[in-house]
């Protein structure tokens, strides 16, 4: 083959291969239905570039179509045409099958990590002096309230973590707390796992409603604590032009 | 000539790169890793001939596969515990369509008067915090079943709970348990029928999933105190637990048709090319 056809698969496969391999060095790896839709994108590019004119349809798609329609063929080509034209079939069936028969696996969980917190928690600013003093109260009293899920390294391996799902959060992951205003937290920490929205799934949620033991004293200093002990920053607010 | 060149060409190329791209593109997404060891739901195995629903340690057992969850303090609320003695369960399911049967497996040094477990569902359309029930404040919770089995009494009560104390016994009892101690391991069956008339508890409808969690209490006497009771127990998290359904074979009724509409499509398409070719 050659000509448009191959031009044509050399560009799909290579885009496959800079998705797949490549791009992910740079950024992180792409799910396999952002892949399907970047080369579903490229194949209609390469199908609206090849039938612009008459003779680039008929370079195009007239080995294809005369492919199919069995034109001149022997040997080779003709078992290849065989075999698509039973493969296609049975691969629908094959789809047919895996779409109608009963899931094997238990139903998906698309839980929201971090759905949108109420408005009265939006936008609050931490009270408490980020000092020394304040820093270690709250380390203290993580310790005491935090430690035993979330871990003594905030990393959320404390002893009791293993048999929760989901586990409790990873303060060292940059994909946690450092991606959140200390607002944020005051809400997640204050009303507990049972004060998430529906798409936070608070019926699986372990964590505790601080709001009925402790202080909001407590819950801003034991933030400031965490931050610390974690070594991460929260987000700040976005600077107006 | 040249447009239906065209919109035949965008239909087979849509047509196979639609059901190739789709079949690899979103299938071929591992599932999220499970951790290592763990499982995250539970089948109930169809059988033919009896269910060892007395028996622990029937020999029926050896043979279904098991799934392994690991356990917690209870952490969260007054009045907590730290440490438990049990850290993992093993549970095993079989159905005959009629009834269940249910076999937790946990290491516990040494059999005492105290001694609970406890199987916990979800009822209704509603979901419930794993918590009794505890209620949400953005969501509004249904209750749960609790099966609760107790050494003490050696036999399961069928309870439920909407909240913190809120647990009670129901009316009517569907749920009998057995169990059996063992060189360090307790066995328990709890069996049940599928369905009940009482709405207080959960339906198992074969082929639909359940949500499931676990229960259990060392009634070791520890400085003349039991070691754990009440809210201070091992907990799990909310799981996953299926009767497995029998094979519907009507599917193949429609797997036939869509292999022969297949093939329909490409006789036509292959018709109209050598139409096209000898015009």
């Amino acid at each position: 083959m050659r000509g448009p056809i191959a031009s044509g698969a050399i560009l799909l496969a290579g885009m496959f291969i800079f998705l797949k391999f490549i791009l992910p060095l740079m950024t992180a790896p792409l799910p396999a239905s952002l892949i399907y839709l970047y080369l579903a994108l490229t194949l209609s590019g390469i199908m609206i570039f090849g039938t612009m004119s008459a003779s680039g349809l008929e370079s195009l798609m007239g080995p294809i179509f005369r492919f199919l329609s069995g034109e001149g063929q022997s040997g080779v080509g003709h078992m290849a045409r065989l075999a698509v034209l039973v493969l296609f079939p049975l691969l629908v069936g094959w789809q047919t099958y895996t779409r109608l028969a009963p899931s094997d696996a238990p139903p998906a969980e698309n839980r929201t990590i971090h759905p949108a917190p109420p408005g009265e928690f939006v936008g609050l600013a931490n009270p408490y002096q980020n000092n020394e003093a304040n820093i270690n109260m709250g380390k203290g009293l993580y310790a005491a309230y935090c430690s035993p899920c979330h871990g003594a390294n905030y990393d959320g391996k404390g002893t009791a973590a293993p048999g929760f799902n989901p586990p409790p959060a990873n303060f060292s992951d940059p994909g946690t707390i450092a991606q959140l205003q200390e607002s944020y937290l005051f809400w997640r920490i204050k009303k507990g796992g049972v004060g998430l929205p529906v798409e936070g799934m608070p019926w699986k949620s372990a964590m505790p409603r601080w709001e009925v033991e402790l202080p909001d004293e407590f819950i801003w200093k034991i933030i400031m604590g965490e931050y610390d002990g974690a070594h991460q920053s929260p987000r700040t607010w976005e600077e107006e032009e | 000539m040249l447009n239906r060149l065209r919109f035949l060409s965008t239909i087979t190329f849509v047509g196979i790169f639609g059901i190739l791209g789709y079949s690899i593109g979103f299938a071929s997404d591992p599932p999220p890793a499970d951790e290592v060891g763990a499982s995250v739901s539970v089948r109930m195995y169809q059988v033919e001939g009896t269910l060892p629903v007395d028996d622990p340690n029937s020999t029926q057992w050896a043979s279904v596969p098991e799934s392994e969850f690991n356990l917690a303090p209870q952490v969260h609320w007054p009045e907590r515990i730290q440490e438990v003695t049990v850290k993992s369960v093993k549970v095993k399911g079989l159905h005959d369509g009629q009834n269940l049967a249910i076999l937790v497996e946990y290491e516990d040094p040494t059999e005492d008067a105290k001694d609970a477990a406890a199987v916990e569902f979800m009822v209704g359309d509603k979901k419930a915090h794993f918590a009794h029930g505890q209620p949400m404040l953005q969501v509004e919770g249904g209750p749960v079943n609790i099966w609760f089995w107790k050494k003490e009494n050696g036999k399961a009560l069928d309870m439920s709970a909407k909240g913190f104390k809120t647990l009670t016994t129901q009316e009517k009892q569907d749920v009998k348990a057995t169990g059996a101690w063992e060189g360090g391991s307790w066995k328990i069956v709890f069996t049940r029928a599928l369905k009940t008339e009482d709405e207080k508890d959960v339906q198992i409808e074969p082929g639909e999933w359940r949500s499931v969690a676990f229960a259990f209490w060392d009634g070791a006497v520890v400085d003349g105190l039991v070691k754990e009771k009440g809210s201070q127990k091992a907990v799990s998290s909310w799981w996953s637990i299926r009767a497995e359904p029998s094979a519907d074979n009507s599917i193949f009724a429609w797997v036939i048709l869509g292999l022969a509409l297949a093939a329909g499509f490409e006789f036509v398409v292959i018709r109209k090319l050598r139409k096209g070719q000898s015009a």
